[in-house]
Formats: C-alpha cells, structure tokens, sequence
C-alpha cells in the first residue's frame, strides 16, 4: 500500500512538477517561488510595456509594447516567450479586457494594423489629425484601464498632467509610493527610476541593454534611448502591494464588466502557482520517501502484488478489458478535450490532423521539428491524474500478464468457448466438423447478407436506383452464392477427410486396446465380416487424403499382430516347455523316489550305505520340491496361474500360517515375535497362495536366521493398505545389491542348504498375482520382506468371525 | 492272496516299483505297459483296482479309463506327472476314482489303494445299513449315536475333543467355521488365542483321518477365513 501511495504521489507531483515548471525554475528556484508577483518576469513586462504605452500616449504617438495591445484580444496571454512561463494548469485565466466594444476593438486592431491599408484612409494624415486620432484612442485606452487601482499611473507631458488615476501618485518629483503601494517606477527626462518597497532599484546595472541580462526593458539605457519629445514626459506608475479585483456592475442591465486586473490575474496565478508547486513539491517528497520505504519493505510488496494479481485473476477478462477501455475512452477523451481546450481545437486539428499545416509551416520558416515536440509538449501537458490512471492501468495489466497464465482463459467467451468444446469433445469427429462447417457456413452467409444489404441500403440511401446499381447488386448477389457454394463444397470434403479421420482413430483405438489381430473378431463368421467391412473401408478411401496414413497404419497393425503372435508363441512355447521338462523330470524322479524308499526300508544296509540312502533320499526329495518351484513360478511368471480369489482376514492368514508351521518353528532355533491386530484386518487374495507366500517366507526366516534371534512378524491396517512385513537377523552376511527375488538366488551362494532358491521369488509371484505387492530390503543384517494388501471396505467393522 | 491290482505305466521300473510295494502290502499285482495291453488283461482276468498311468503310448491313461469303466466298476486310480488341478478334474471327470501325482508318495499310494479297495467290497454294507444317524462324506462315515467316525469303513480312534470337532464337521459340511467359533462350541468357552489350539487338533485329526495328511482332501483350512469338511461327492 505505501508502494501504491508513493508511486501515486511522486508520479502525480513530478508529472504536475514538470509541466508547471518554469523555465528558469532551476536557476531562480527561490524566485519562482517566492509569493510577490512584482518579482516576476511578467511584472517587469508588464510595467515595461505600460510605460511604452504610456509614453505613447503622452506624446501623441502609436507604438508602445506590441505585447501590451495584442494582448487586448486575449489571444495569446499564456504565450510569454521571455519568460518561458507557462501557466498550464492555473485554472483561472485572465479575463481579456472587455472595455471597449466590439466594433472598437476591430477599428483598433485594424487601423493599428492595417493603417496602410484603410480604404478611407486620408493619405497623408495630417499630423492634427493623427494626434486628434491618437489622443481619442489614448483617451479610450484610459477610460478602460483608470478604474483598475491596482495600478496608479499619472502621465504628464511638458509639466502638464495628461492623465492621471490617482491624486495619491506624486507629481512633485517625490519619490514615495502612496499607502497601500509598494512599487512606483518613475519615468522622467528619459530614465527610469523604480523603488520597491521604499528602496530603490538598480535597473540599467551597467548602462547597456542586453537581451539575456536586462531585466528592465525600459528606456534609459545607453544603448537604448528615447527621443527629445518623450523626454519631456514625465510618468509614475505605483503597483499595489495586494491587488484586488475591480469590477463594475450595471445592475439592471445585466451586464457586468471587470477592469483590466491584469495585476491582480498576475498575483492570482503567481499565488495559485506557487502553491500548486509547493504542494507538488511536498508530494513529490512525500511520495520519494514512501517509495523509499516500499523499497525497503519488497517483500510485502511482492506478496501484495501476487495477491493482486491473484485477485485480478479471478476476474473476467472482458470485464477487465471493459473496465480498461471504460476507463481509457474516458481518459483519451477528456485528453482530447484538455487539449482541445488548452490549446484550442484549431491547433489541436492541426496536432493531430493536419501536417499538411506543417509542411506549409516549414515554408514559414517553422520546422516539422517545431511540431514534434508541441505535440509532446501538450501531450505531456495532459493533467496528472491521466497520467495516474493510464499508469495505474497499465501497471494492473502488467502485474495481471506477469502473474496470471493466459489470463484471456478466465473470461465469459472463454468459459463460453471451453464449455461449447467440451461437449462437442464427446462427439465424434465427422459431427465436430460438422458443426464446424455449420458455423463457418452460416457466418460467411450472414456476412454476405450483411454486405448485400449495407450495399443496398448504401444505394437506395444515395438515392440511385438505377440498372447499374441492380445489376451490379445482383453480380454481388451471384458472386455470394458462388461463394457459399464454394463454402459448401470445402465443408463437404471436410466432413470426408473427418471421416476419414475417424475409421483411422478407430482403428488406432483397437490397436491400442490390442486389438492387433488381423480380424478383430472371434468367430469365424465376424471374422470374414470384418475383413469384408475393412476391404470397403479401405476401398473407399481410395484418392482420399488420408490413404497414404491408413495404409502405413494397416502396415504397424500387421507388424505388431505378427510380433505379439510371435511372442504369446514363444510364452506359450516357455511355458510348455517348462511343463514337459517338468514331467520329463518326475518321471525319473518317480522312479528314483520309490527305490530310494525300498532302499530305506532294507534292514541289514551296513551303516555307511544307510547314510548314502539318507543322502539320496534328501536330495531326491529336494529334486522334487524344485520341480514343483519350478513349475509354479513359471506359472505364476506366465499369468497361468488359476487363482480362486476371496476376501479374507489378512491377520488370520498369518496366524494360521503361523500355527501351521508351528512344530517347526518349535524345532528351530529362531523364536518368532507376532504383532497381528485381532480386528480383522480384510484383503482379496488367493489364501492358498497366500498361505504359501507366508510359508516360504518363514521358512526362509527359520533357515537363514541367526540362532536364538528373533524373527519379526507385523501387521498393520495403515490407511487402505494392509502392511505385513517379516523381519529377521541373517546369519551371514547379507550381500549388498543382490536382488533376492532373482530366481534361484540365495544368501548362500554355495547353494548346499535345502532350498530351491525359489522362496522368495514364489512369494514375489503368487504375491503380485493376487493383487499386491511384494518388497524386501535389507539393512546391515536384518532382512525384511514386507507384502501389502489394498484394504476392503470390511476391514474394522469387527465380529465377521462371529457367526 | 489278497486282491488283484492292475498297475499301467511305461515306465517299467516304475510299474515294477509299484509291483513291489504292493505285493509288501499283500496285494496281488499284474502288469501291463501301455493302454491296450492293459484291456487285454483286463479282459481275461479278475481285478479289483487298476493304477494307470495317464501319458501312455498306443492308448491313453484317460481313454484307457473311458473303455474300461464302458464295462466295469472297479476303482481306478490315475497315477500322472501332471500335477495340476485341472488334471485331477479332467481324470476324475473321465472316470476315475482317484487321482495320485508323480512323484507319489509311496505310503500314501498304498493308503489310497488300501481306500478304495475298501470303500469298494464294503459298498454294498455301508448302503445296507444306511439310516438316519449316518452321515456320509465320501471315504468317511461318522454315526451320530456312538459318536464314531470311519474312514474306509474302519473306526478312527479320536479323542474326546477331536470327535466333537469331527461331529461339528460332519454335521455341517462345506461350512467355513473360524477358529473362535470352533474353539466356543468344541471347547464351550471364549478364547483370544484360539488359532493355535485349534489348529493343532486339525492337524492332529487330518493325520488320522487323511490319506496324505499334507494335501488333505477333507479337513481343509480356508486360508484366512477358518477352516471346514470339504464336501466330497464321490462315490457317496
């Protein structure tokens, strides 16, 4: 927030700053600032120019301050080129004298203007009729200005007061200012003396007049100086100290009239300036340090920014684009009208409009330069809540663009948009298009009816309703339904190629669900349908675009169908082979058992043989549990596996595992620590298996723990999964980085134990095979398997068991 | 000499085997090394059970079973390396009374021969004397008044506990009983550890009662859920 204030604040007071500036702000920042108005430049003007005019009218003479009467008509007060001054933003403006009449003030424009070329002009004047002239002007000239008292003059010629408005101004050569006036310049024998305040001034410095250093332009300088005849004049002028406004109201005849004032519109714009700089100033400052403490706080700042932005994301994007031309139409307007207004609409229409003007101005003596920069002038010029508004914008719109992906997605036409999409997504391609082509369709014929109409209108509106008009209306007419024509016949080869487009996903989407076989279907009779439907498929699609695509395609299909053939084959044929090695095996096997049995029973074996009998046996038995392994997990690898699946109680299983293998775990010397929930714990799986998986894992845990240690059994209903994890101490080492579920992988390497090797990689198979998974890690000694089960709804709902 | 066993298989060592075991078990045993030879024997002599072997050469174990029960009802037992479930069905479904996996068991052949021999001479006995507190679950029979079961038509020797197991089972076939409730109405009180105890009572009776007391084919457990007396149709 202080970032916003502080911004607003600098950016406002340097805009108003730097449009109010004066010119020479920089060298005089003390005079443009302080409040007396007979400081000013315009003053000293001003005064000068008076005095020009008074010395005009003393003797008789035209001339005086060019300034000064072409002021009269207003036009150009605001333009002070000495000075530089412009009064940009002082609301009030002076008033232009009102005195004389209309038709005066054109006489006297004109006959000062255009003396030479007056129609009724008597050529030559004669002098008495110039100074009869002369005087009537000079007489009017002080009729408009004596009421204003905030200047006192008094002009006398020869010793003689021509005119006066005050009896308070010296005419004795002393040099006071009446009361209440604190300026008085004198003008006598050619010199100038002003006293301000009591205090006089030096006004020629050293003697010479110089455009860039003289302050005063008044007569009396050496290198400017006046003629014998104007030294007989003798001129005061006082300058109140607080100007007031003089004004004359004819009640009754409703009309009102103001005095020249040009003193107190002097000290009124001086004053509002001034403090409209001050006050800049003190923004400017203020807003320097508030930005400053921004700076210092950025974080705050950026999370102010992201919320934002977080808000104006929520907001839809044709409400912000309305509200931002809502906002700018109004601005660029009242620009406009500022400017217009500032500048008048003529030089505005020439800014803007006409740099023809410009050209012709260069002819002038103008440079197209020149216009450039009054044109960035006045547009620089533009208040400073403009500014702040179109900143503040554009700033918006930018946090909005920096922050918000794609923030023309958040609007009415966009949901508008993606909810039309999204039902039309569910459609198939051939309708989409469709209602594609629809809609182009109809927008090219309303367009077309459109301009028919405008075209017609526009004609009948021109009042020309003759054959050319209807013949070339009906040429449009024709080249429109040719038009639409054209538009149908696209939309009509679109609608193919969408079709197209279609039979292919489709056929895609089959080979994707697997579908790779050459005839999809499964009886003989779909099969030859099928194959019947795909060879007019693709007949039809002859010339069509898409030909090339849909054969390349039939092309992977075939591919792919040979190469899963090849590889359900070979599976099969692992299987298969795997099955009769199997039976190949056992029945020697056979054999081997039962006559190892009959060799067990002989009862006069000497010792030694009763142990190779013993050994035979072992390893016999062995063969025959591997064969088994063997087949299982083949199997079971293979996804051959018939499982009969159920839902059952997870802890349960592991207790009866548990007590099944009891006798065994007794013999071992491993004890086992259970940890299984009485609630039951609920899965779907393959008890048998199952059963299976836990024994194996025991068994593992009895052969390959360290004796006396403790092997873990846990299980944990966890959120929807069901946990059991078997935790046991090797008593080797365990290798680090072997995967133990590598068929016929063992901690024992030297592979003399009992095992197939096999265990872990069953309890793995049947595991994944019923649905869940399978996963041991080991850590230093310890070796843990865990198998987690996806819970079912039943678990904890307690007392299934009790029926 | 005691009954006549027919032994088919190619393999001769096996047969031989077979041959020896049970003759050492008091059982006549003829001989025969493929499908054909075995109708043959069949055809000219008196047998009381035939082990037939199913992947033989010139005819089939499973055919072999199909030609022989067009004439007779003697039992069958289907020896076979193939050891899969939907093996036993399709010989079990073909005919045959048995249904025993290579590498077999040398005990639990002879049990099984022993079995079926029995049930067979004594079927015209147990249809005799069937009446109401019999109940009958293929090889065994329990009778409700003496509490006694009998496998094969001979008397199992149970404990007190083991036969109100037994009773319970008998009596509900098929039914999945968790250990708790076997444990309250066996032992008419509630227990937490119930799982051990009673599987050990399990064990204990399957190894009476079963022929392979490590694939039992009637005191079953149902992995997870309890345990029940598999139904057994055949030959009922």
């Amino acid at each position: 927030m202080i970032f916003f204030a502080g911004t607003s604040l600098t950016l406002g007071s340097s805009v108003s700053l730097l449009q109010n500036m004066p010119g020479d702000f920089l060298r005089h920042p003390a005079r443009v600032l302080q409040a007396d108005y007979q400081l000013s430049g315009r003053f000293r003007e001003y005064i000068s120019g008076r005095l020009e005019t008074f010395l005009a009218m003393a003797t008789d003479s035209f001339g005086g301050s060019y300034y000064d009467y072409y002021d009269y008509y207003g036009d150009n007060l605001i333009e002070s080129t000495t000075t530089g001054e412009n009064t940009a933003t002082v609301t009030q403006e002076p008033i232009p004298y009102e005195g004389m009449s209309e038709e005066e003030l054109m006489e006297w424009q004109n006959w000062y203007y255009s003396y030479d070329n007056r129609s009724d002009r008597k050529d030559p004047l004669t002098d008495e009729e110039r100074a009869q002239q002369c005087q009537k002007i000079a007489q009017q000239y002080h009729d408009s200005i004596k009421k204003d008292q905030n200047l006192l003059y008094s002009i006398a010629y020869d010793g003689k007061v021509l005119y006066s408005n005050s009896e308070l101004l010296p005419t004795d050569g002393q040099l006071t200012a009446p009361e209440g006036y604190n300026f008085l310049l004198q003008y006598a024998e050619g010199k100038v003396r002003i006293f301000k305040d009591g205090k006089e001034l030096d006004v020629y410095g050293d003697g010479y007049y110089r455009d860039s250093g003289s302050e005063w332009y008044v007569p009396g300088y050496r290198n400017f100086t006046v003629d014998e005849d104007q030294k007989k004049a003798v001129i005061y002028i006082a300058a109140v100290k607080e100007p007031v406004l003089y004004s004359e109201s004819a009640y009754g005849r409703s009309s009102y009239r103001q005095m020249d004032n040009r003193l107190y519109w002097m000290q009124y714009n001086i004053t509002a300036r001034r403090s409209l700089l001050i006050q800049s100033l003190v923004c400017l400052t203020a807003g320097l340090v508030l930005l400053l403490a921004a700076l210092l706080c950025r974080r705050s700042r950026r999370e102010a920014r992201a919320d934002i932005a977080r808000f104006t994301g929520k907001i839809w994007f044709e409400f912000k684009l309305l509200t931002g031309i809502l906002v700018l139409y109004p601005t660029f307007l009242g620009a406009v009208m500022w400017l217009a207004q500032n500048y008048g609409y003529g030089d505005l229409l020439y800014l803007v409009e006409d740099t023809a003007y410009w050209a012709e101005a260069e002819e002038y003596g103008y440079s197209l330069s020149y216009a450039i920069p009054t044109l960035a002038r006045s547009v620089c010029s533009l208040p400073a809540w403009i500014w702040l508004v179109v900143f503040w914008l554009l700033y918006f719109a930018a946090n909005d663009l920096r922050h918000n992906k794609k923030v023309w997605a958040h609007g009415l036409i966009a949901k508008l948009y993606r909810s039309f999409t999204a039902r039309d997504l569910d459609q198939p391609l051939p309708v989409k298009t469709a209602h594609r082509n629809a809609a182009a369709f109809v927008a090219a014929a309303l367009f077309g009816v459109l301009m028919l109409a405008g075209g017609v209108i526009g004609f009948a509106w021109g009042g020309r309703n003759d054959g050319a008009v209807w013949g070339l209306g009906s040429l449009f007419f024709l080249i429109l339904v040719g038009y639409l024509i054209l538009q149908y016949r696209i939309g009509v080869k679109n609608m193919e190629t969408a079709r197209d487009i279609e039979l292919l996903t489709d056929r895609i989407r089959n080979i994707r669900s697997g579908n790779y076989a050459e005839n999809g279907g499964s009886s003989e009779e779909n099969v030859r349908e099928e194959g019947k439907s795909r060879l007019e498929e693709d007949s039809r699609l002859a010339g069509h675009d898409l030909e090339q695509t849909i054969t390349e395609l039939e092309d992977i299909r075939h591919g792919m169908a040979n190469a899963v053939d090849e590889q359900m084959k070979s599976e099969r044929m692992k299987v298969e082979l795997i099955a009769n090695v199997s039976h190949d095996i056992k029945t020697p096997l056979t054999s081997i058992i039962s006559y190892v049995q009959f060799l067990k029973e002989e009862k006069e074996l000497p010792e030694h043989v009763r142990d190779y009998v013993k050994i035979l046996d072992e390893k016999s038995q062995r063969l025959k549990n591997m064969v088994q392994d063997v087949f299982a997990v083949s199997k079971a690898a293979s996804g051959e596996l018939p499982m009969h699946m159920e839902e059952l109680d997870f802890g349960k299983l592991l207790r009866q595992t548990l007590a099944d293998m009891e006798e065994q775990i007794a013999d071992s010397k491993v004890t086992f620590r259970t940890e299984i929930p009485d609630a039951p714990v609920m899965i779907m799986a393959d008890g048998q298996r199952m059963y299976r998986v836990f024994q194996n894992l025991f068994q593992n845990a009895i052969q390959y723990s360290l004796d006396g240690s403790r092997v873990f059994v846990t299980l944990q209903a966890d959120g929807c999964m069901a946990v059991a994890s078997v935790k046991n101490t090797s008593h080797q080492e365990l290798e680090k980085d072997k995967d133990f579920t590598e068929r016929f992988t063992r901690g024992d390497l030297s592979r003399t134990d009992g095992g197939s090797g096999l265990g872990l990689s069953i309890a793995q198979s049947f595991t994944e095979a019923c649905g869940g998974s399978f996963s041991w890690e080991t850590n230093a000694d310890l070796f843990v398997v865990t198998v987690s089960f996806r819970l079912t709804g039943n678990t904890h709902t307690g007392g299934a068991e009790n029926a | 000499m005691g009954d006549c066993v027919l032994v088919v298989d190619d393999d001769r060592e096996i047969v031989k085997a077979i041959g020896i075991l049970l003759e050492g078990e008091g059982y006549e045993v003829l001989k025969a090394y493929d499908g054909l030879q075995a109708l043959d024997i069949l055809a000219t002599r008196q047998v009381r059970l035939v082990l037939i072997d199913v992947m033989m050469p010139k005819l089939d174990g499973l055919s072999a079973v199909m030609r022989i029960r067009e004439k007779q009802n003697i039992p069958i037992i289907v020896l076979s390396a193939k050891s899969e479930d939907t093996d036993k069905v399709l010989g079990l479904s073909m005919g045959a009374d048995d249904y025993i996996s290579k590498p077999y068991n040398p005990q639990e052949l002879a049990a099984r021969v022993k079995s079926q021999l029995r049930r067979y001479t004594m079927l015209g006995d147990i249809h005799a004397g069937s009446c109401a507190d019999e109940l009958r679950n293929g090889r065994l029979l329990y009778r409700t008044v003496e509490k006694t079961l009998y496998a094969d038509g001979e008397p199992v020797k149970l404990t007190a506990t083991e036969t109100r197991i037994i009773d319970l089972f008998m009596r509900n076939p098929g039914r999945v009983f968790p250990a708790e409730e076997i444990y309250r109405r066996v032992w008419n009180e509630d227990s937490f550890a119930s799982e051990n105890t009673v599987m050990v009572h399990i064990r204990r009776i399957r190894e009476k009662v079963e022929l392979n007391p490590k694939e039992p084919e009637y005191i079953k457990v149902v992995w997870g859920i309890g345990y029940k007396m598999e139904k057994n149709e055949k030959r009922n």
